[in-house]
């Protein structure tokens, strides 16, 4: 089984329709407000209005306890740690905050796309990129490949794994990761020549207007329709 | 679309990968088939400015691959063999709007592109799906979707069919077939080349038979087999 890096769930919901700049900085702005502020009587009313953002996604349940099982034992040990350590009301005050945050998030990233959040860090980036010491379409890039390819590192990892074990092999770290690394640096020259194929980088005119006309070429090429260039 | 090819040496290192290569391409339907190792898919890298020539020149409706790169790119569309390392985004749709991106096409007209597309293979189930939950034959289409969502003029595809069961054989060989575009197809499949307009054959890096289908084939059979 390899791991699933997006939680994004495709549908049509009010939260699905806010822009994902929208909700990150929501998020950035509730989480630092949560922090904050430090009466449950607050804090209490803003879980509930995370929690209620978060149905309103419209989750299958046994989906959404999945996401949540994790998360809210390690909360529950906090809390715990909180009474046992501090106070009953300052556990309530951690709780409350956590509760709020985790649910927030999780109602984001159940809908927005992992390529809308990384237009939003590439235009957060871009300002940065006067400097010389930041590339934003770069930085995108890296992150988005990072997500493409971690659950193929992991499917790799198994099948390396069940390789050595059919002949033998088991328990030795290095000749897991030694074939492992070698494989993905071979796929790395391939991954490569695939980004250079799709002319990236962008042009700059293209990363600035995102809504710039097409520059250069012609739609499809000459004699025959759109529809039949596509494909 | 030309593409000419004056004589091109490649060489990896101290080896040499494709001797004093001339070519000249122009059909609407090329294949070329050689024995593993026979400079294949160096040949077709050389297409797109992916491999430039150590010796000699390569054009491309008379653009010089070393010298335009990029607007050789945006014509020449290039589907790799292992459909893994092409899809470069984690969904299927990301990845399909990647390349439209890098071209410029104005955001509002890419999600539309990219939804034709799949429709056109009849993949749009798949658009929001993780790419590397896809079986074999739905990756090769993806990749090839995501090629084509560009417009290419020329298509360059490296043994579209190797990795799969002969059900995606058939549904990839379909696809290859309807394709508008002109096409070079690197294959170990020989069915495949039925109806071509022309066969190039392959071996120690030379171009050792050049002609139609019926007189190619065969003559790779007896000669490399």
């Amino acid at each position: 089984m390899t791991p699933r890096l997006s939680l994004y769930v495709p549908g049509d919901t009010p939260l699905h329709r806010v822009p994902a700049a929208w909700k990150l900085a929501a998020l950035l702005l509730s989480g630092v407000g949560m922090f904050l502020v430090t009466s449950p009587a607050v804090l209490g009313p803003c879980a509930g209005l995370a929690a209620g953002a978060l149905l309103s996604v419209r989750t299958p349940p046994r989906q959404l306890a999945r996401h949540l099982t994790g998360p809210f034992v390690v909360l529950a040990l906090v809390v715990v740690a909180a009474v046992v350590f501090q106070s009953a009301a300052t556990a309530a005050t951690v709780g409350l905050r956590l509760a709020a945050l985790l649910l927030a998030a999780l109602a984001v990233t159940l809908t927005t796309r992992t390529s809308e959040i990384l237009d939003v860090l590439e235009r957060v980036l871009r300002p940065l990129e006067r400097t010389r010491l930041v590339n934003a379409a770069a930085v995108g890039l890296a992150v988005s490949l990072a997500l493409r390819f971690i659950p193929e590192a992991f499917h790799r990892f198994h099948e390396i794994r069940e390789a050595q074990a059919a002949r033998g092999l088991s328990g030795s770290p290095l000749a897991l990761l030694v074939p492992l690394a070698v494989r993905m640096l071979k796929s790395a020259e391939d991954i490569a020549a695939a980004v250079d194929a799709r002319c990236y980088p962008p042009p700059p005119a293209a990363r600035r207007a995102d809504a710039a006309p097409s520059p250069a070429r012609s739609p499809a090429p000459a004699g025959r329709t759109d529809e039949e260039a596509t494909g | 679309m030309r593409i000419v090819l004056e004589s091109v040496t490649v060489r990896f290192g101290s080896r040499t990968v494709l001797h004093d290569i001339g070519l000249e391409l122009s059909e609407s339907r090329v294949g070329v088939i050689g024995p593993n190792g026979s400079g294949k898919s160096t040949l077709a890298r050389l297409f797109n400015g992916l491999v430039l020539p150590g010796e000699g020149t390569v054009r491309v409706d008379g653009l010089d691959t070393s010298e335009d790169a990029r607007a050789v790119r945006e014509r020449v569309g290039f589907v790799f063999q292992n459909p893994d390392n092409q899809i470069v985004l984690p969904i299927v749709r990301e990845d399909l709007a990647f390349g439209l991106k890098n071209t410029g096409v104005p955001r509002r007209e890419i999600p539309e592109r990219v939804e034709r597309q799949l429709e056109h293979f009849g993949i749009a189930h798949l658009a929001d799906r993780p790419s590397h939950a896809l079986s074999g034959g739905e990756k090769q289409l993806v990749a090839l979707a995501s090629v084509l969502v560009m417009r290419p003029d020329l298509v360059v595809l490296d043994e579209p069919t190797t990795l799969l069961d002969l059900r995606n054989r058939n549904v990839i060989r379909a696809a290859v077939e309807a394709l508008p575009q002109q096409a070079v197809v690197l294959t170990h499949d020989l069915d495949l080349l039925t109806g071509f307009d022309r066969v190039l054959v392959l071996d120690g890096g030379r171009v050792v038979h050049d002609g139609k289908p019926r007189t190619a084939v065969p003559w790779y059979v007896e000669h490399c087999s």
